[in-house]
């Protein structure tokens, strides 16, 4: 691995919340003494992360991904353990650390609301003290990349979500920072707008050698753009490596479809399958079956010797269902 | 020195305030009601010749003066910081290579262009109409403006470490409320602090709400004697300093919970 641009070592971050049950009289009691609980979101994760990387944070809801976000990009004091981004210790935000990073976060916007994005970028130019030429060279690239001319000079609140997240994308990027925190950017966007963005993004990567962390809850954007996925539950890291292998990992079985000829008019065949191998479903003459991954090339052996076969696959399951599986506790 | 970012950030601000700049003279004319009818009240006495103290153009000259001053101190921003703090929108800010206080700086300063767009024209107007009588001196004038200057810095720099308790009581802002009433009582607003009752007028003359609104106006109006001008800003001085260590120490342990608890 080149040198790390991000090393995490046993970070945790522990919260301390007020806790108290409904109605007037315990919350006449919490005035008087508070009660806490401590809610362990991080707990001591360790990984390394090179420089131009592209990693996907993955995990349920509230698995601690954007807690470890925040971390890392300085908005949060760790409870413990230690990180390092660009050479800096991210909490301690120093201004040249702040100026390397950038984080887009797709429920919060930092654009003026009410004046066209072209003002807010010529500000955050100014804040990031960037020269107009190279202002304005990055500006037109990014508007380029993301076919946005139009929207410059139209005021912030006329514009749809996806033209609004363009312009988080712009503002996050104007100072071109070599690490990106990237957390939901897709969030409630249309399925061709989603595509767009992650094009972007990862022409983005691409061009400026940055790093970048995904945090998203629609796998397509994983796929697409994470060579290397991190899969976070209960504040633990659960996995670290290849997305590919992920699904070996946790779902140990192959999905094979096979479609059996029939003369037309007369019934299809009837199948005996071998020991070990679900039928999921049949339809006609076509079988989804699910078998174990030792399993899988017998199987396809004796389907082909057995019957008349006119097509056969054996696949991985979806990304989504071997990430479902995690989450509902199934597999790991 | 001023970095090139809040500067942008004033224009900025500014150009989308001016986007609803109707909202922002409503607001205006709200604040400028309380003293508009302390105005009347206290000419129209002066006028039928009860014995206040003051003649009725000297009280019309007294409260134009205390109506463009209490706009031009009102810190309009402390309300909007505590919003910030509650709502989880500090993050921006505090991913910016840019302190926040610049950002509310440039709030402040971008709002009192817009409200003394509307506060200097209406208060001129009223002028013409109302026949104020001010013998202003060059002295008065003089030092009115440093007079003024701390004021806005105290009355600013008071609000906002109130406003930033938001960090730990999600309803700080109710300690705003209580700052306005009580410069309403003691800052000149009600009446004049010379005119008030002795035991009040003393308190108004130890609490930090004088120095936000009343001593510059009573300074331009030739109120004070030397003794009283020298007490006036030093107190006006302390009070500040005082405001200005307490917002540093609410902001750091604020900033610490902040990151500490997430928002």
């Amino acid at each position: 691995m080149a040198q790390p641009q991000i090393t995490v070592e046993n970070l945790s971050k522990t919260y301390r919340v007020p806790v108290r049950s409904g109605g007037l009289g315990a919350a006449l009691k919490s005035l008087a003494r508070r009660t806490y609980s401590d809610v362990q979101a991080v707990r001591e994760i360790s990984f390394a992360i090179a420089a131009g990387e592209m990693v996907g944070f993955i995990g349920p809801n509230g698995a601690g991904k954007t807690t470890t976000l925040k971390m890392l990009s300085g908005l949060l004091h760790p409870t413990a353990g230690e990180a390092r981004v660009a050479g800096f210790r991210p909490w301690q935000r120093e201004a040249d650390f702040l100026r390397q990073i950038s984080m887009v976060l797709g429920n919060k916007s930092q654009m003026l609301w009410d004046i066209p994005p072209l003002d807010t970028f010529r500000v955050l130019s100014e804040i990031y003290s960037i020269p107009q030429q190279t202002f304005q060279r990055t500006l037109d690239e990014l508007v380029a990349l993301l076919e946005m001319e139009g929207l410059l000079t139209k005021p912030v609140r006329n514009l749809s979500l996806g033209e609004r997240m363009k312009c988080e994308l712009v503002a996050g990027l104007l100072h071109q920072p070599r690490v990106l925190f990237l957390d939901e950017p897709t969030l409630g966007l249309d399925v061709s707008m989603q595509a767009r963005l992650r094009q972007f993004v990862a022409a983005y990567n691409r061009t400026h050698g940055a790093t970048v962390i995904l945090t998203s809850h629609y796998m397509a954007d994983v796929v697409t753009l994470c060579p290397r996925v991190i899969l976070i539950h209960h504040g633990r890291l659960l996995y670290d490596g290849a997305l590919d292998a992920l699904a070996g990992r946790l779902a140990p079985y192959k999905l094979v479809r096979v479609t059996l000829s029939s003369a037309s008019g007369t019934p299809s065949p009837e199948v005996n399958l071998p020991e070990g191998v679900d039928l999921l479903e049949q339809d006609n003459g076509s079988l989804s079956l699910r078998v174990s991954r030792a399993a899988a090339p017998a199987l396809t052996a004796y389907l082909l010797n057995t019957y008349p076969v006119t097509d056969l696959s054996v696949e991985n399951p979806p990304i989504e269902a071997v990430i479902d599986r995690v989450y509902t506790g199934e597999a790991l | 020195m001023i970095p090139r970012g809040a500067i942008a950030l004033v224009k900025g601000t500014w150009a989308s305030w001016m986007q609803y700049r109707g909202f922002f003279f409503v607001l205006a004319f709200g604040w400028m009601v309380p003293p508009l009818i302390y105005l009347l009240v206290w000419s129209t006495a002066a006028g039928e010749g009860a014995p206040v103290g003051f003649s009725r153009g000297e009280f019309v000259a007294y409260y134009l003066a205390l109506i463009v001053v209490n706009q031009f101190t009102y810190p309009q921003t402390n309300w909007t910081v505590g919003d910030w703090i509650r709502g989880g929108m500090l993050n921006t800010p505090l991913l910016r290579p840019l302190a926040y206080i610049w950002q509310v700086l440039a709030d402040e300063v971008a709002g009192k262009v817009v409200f003394m767009a509307f506060v200097v024209p209406v208060s001129a107007v009223l002028a013409l109409v109302l026949r104020p009588e001010l013998r202003l001196t060059p002295r008065a004038g003089l030092l009115f403006l440093p007079a003024l200057a701390l004021a806005w810095g105290l009355r600013f720099l008071w609000g906002l470490w109130l406003a930033m308790l938001a960090f730990w009581a999600t309803r700080a802002d109710a300690l705003l409320a209580v700052q306005d009433a009580l410069t309403f009582l003691l800052a000149g607003v009600v009446a004049p602090v010379a005119l008030l009752p002795e035991a009040v007028r003393w308190l108004a003359g130890v609490l930090p709400f004088r120095y936000m609104v009343g001593f510059p106006v009573e300074v331009l109006t030739g109120q004070l004697d030397g003794a009283a001008l020298l007490q006036g800003f030093a107190i006006q001085s302390a009070w500040l300093a005082l405001a200005y260590v307490l917002c540093r120490v609410v902001w750091r342990s604020g900033l610490r919970r902040y990151t500490a608890v997430g928002g």
